[in-house]
């Protein structure tokens, strides 16, 4: 037994000081020089001191490739194609990679080395990301645990997006993260209003990011963000439009709907906000001017724990109990749905049980 | 991965350096907890199975629970007769600190023993870690969850 024990304690000691040989070697005698990184075909092409990885290498570039885990190889979804000069796939990638995925030449772009000139496929819409700096120009409590954050963008200083994506917003080093971090927030604002961002946060236990947000963040403040992503945009179709809401998932709501009223869309639009007391409903008086100024708006909301001393007169229940009153068989409905994931997952299933086909039916998933 | 014997190697030792970079982090891990990570886990280890448990049965009933809490929408639910229970859920997903791959979803289960009182707390991650590693976090860490304590307010 205690010979089985050295032999392991012995190969395991060998097999580290491999590795740190090969670590040594990599850092100290491996020099790449100038690497060429070719994009789209030569739509667009880099110079770069070869060594690091693809998704820093893009980055300092001003190019953003969506990345949740900072580049440690455990999320998945830095995916680039990588046509040429990204040498073989590494057992940290092949996890994530499927099978057409492998053949498309798709790579983890923070797993790859930058050895000698590559040749990559980059999606038309990550060029649109930019990194911005902010001044914090508003700080408002929305609820007891819901701040409404605006900012005002200086360099650049306006930013092009869809109602309805996201930004990340970086986290300074403070008490609660001793590494720079980003989040991503929902934009409550529109797209109409290029040089502000709004974001609505909830205080989430022990939240990175929330935590500091609610905690040290001070008008006057100067933040870096970086945007804009995701998929949670007003489709263009005649269809109605329903949109599902509980707590700050009311945010890309609003966006949509500061794009309605802009562009005049006269589509019929419903908007269900759950919460469980009156206290947590937010956006009340902004969802009036809605209704001004979309007409064919109709916003109910719904509590499922409402207190005595609400005195509520309104629906109650959750948002899944209300969505049934709203959405018949048959109906040529749109859904946008955000907040809980749980909440989100469970109006999308029962949508689907009311006929609404899965490809109409949004969210956004962030990662 | 969470099987006995827990074994000293290269890729654990980088777990802890990991998990040790975080002091005073929301996501601390370790709490002050100064034993090596080896003995954290060996003790659990041990632990759990003196009580006749394995982590996949501690983990299976934490899962069974947070599965049924999720009906909640966020909203607490009485489990069981007995277990008020809450799941609180944030946007994104966090990755495991042992780097491999996969995403957690950001979710706090909040469980009240309405007869006795006692509560506990735990996430998605949590769960994963204990199945996956046999690790219930450090002493001190916030999301800590002795063995004994599961044992006794889950009826294990």
């Amino acid at each position: 037994m205690l010979q089985t024990i050295l032999g392991l304690l012995t190969l395991s000691g060998f097999a580290g000081f491999l590795a740190l040989c090969l670590e040594v070697a990599d850092l100290y005698f491996a020099n790449y020089g100038e690497c060429a990184i070719r994009i789209n075909d030569g739509e667009r092409e880099y110079t770069v001191q070869g060594g690091g990885h693809l998704l820093g290498a893009l980055g300092d570039q001003g190019i953003f490739v969506p990345s949740a885990c900072g580049g440690r190889g455990s999320c998945g979804l830095c995916k680039l194609q990588v046509l040429e000069g990204a040498g073989p796939l590494l057992p940290t990638e092949t996890p994530y990679l499927s099978p057409e995925e492998r053949r498309n030449h798709v790579r983890l772009s923070c797993q790859v080395k930058v050895r000698n000139n590559l040749s990559i496929e980059i999606p038309p819409e990550l060029f649109l990301i930019k990194e911005y700096s902010a001044r914090v120009e508003r700080i408002r409590d929305l609820t007891e645990d819901i701040k409404e954050i605006r900012l005002s963008l200086l360099e650049p200083d306006t930013m092009k997006f869809k109602a309805g994506q996201y930004i990340q917003f970086q986290i300074p080093e403070y008490a609660g993260a001793d590494e720079p971090v980003y989040r991503a927030y929902s934009l409550a604002s529109g797209p109409g209003d290029p040089r502000r961002l709004t974001l609505v946060v909830t205080r989430v236990p022990d939240g990175v990011a929330s935590t500091y947000i609610h905690t040290e963040l001070r008008e006057g403040n100067k933040v870096r963000v970086n945007g804009p992503y995701g998929e949670f945009y007003l489709r263009e179709s005649a269809g109605d439009i329903l949109m599902v809401a509980t707590g700050s998932g009311l945010a890309p709501i609003m966006s949509l709907l500061h794009q309605m009223a802009d562009q005049q869309i006269q589509r019929k639009a419903t908007v269900v906000f759950g919460a469980r007391q009156r206290k947590d409903l937010f956006y009340l008086e902004e969802l009036e001017g809605f209704k001004e100024r979309i007409p064919s708006l109709e916003v109910i909301f719904t509590l499922s724990r409402p207190s005595e001393e609400d005195r509520w007169q309104g629906e109650r229940g959750r948002v899944t109990e209300v969505i049934p009153k709203i959405v018949h068989p048959r109906d040529e409905v749109e859904a946008y749905i955000c907040g809980n994931p749980a909440m989100v997952e469970s109006s999308e299933e029962l949508l689907v049980r009311l006929g609404v086909p899965r490809e109409r039916i949004y969210y956004d998933k962030f990662a | 991965m969470g099987r006995s014997p827990v074994i000293q190697s290269p890729h654990l030792d980088r777990v802890e350096q990991n998990l040790r970079s975080r002091p005073g982090h929301a996501h601390d891990f370790l709490g002050e907890d100064r034993r090596r990570l080896i003995e954290i886990l060996t003790d659990d280890l041990g632990t759990v199975h003196a009580m006749g448990l394995t982590h996949e049965a501690v983990a299976d009933r934490l899962e069974r629970i947070t599965d049924a809490a999720r009906k909640g929408l966020g909203d607490p639910i009485l489990l069981e007769g007995r277990f008020r229970t809450e799941v609180q859920e944030a946007r994104g997903k966090l990755p495991c600190p042992w780097g491999h791959p996969g995403l957690y979803r950001k979710s706090l289960v909040t469980l009240f023993r309405v007869d006795t009182g006692e509560s506990l707390q735990w996430t998605d991650l949590s769960i994963h870690l204990i199945r996956a590693h046999g690790f219930y976090q450090g002493k001190g860490s916030a999301y800590r969850l002795e063995p004994a304590d599961l044992k006794r307010i889950l009826e294990l």
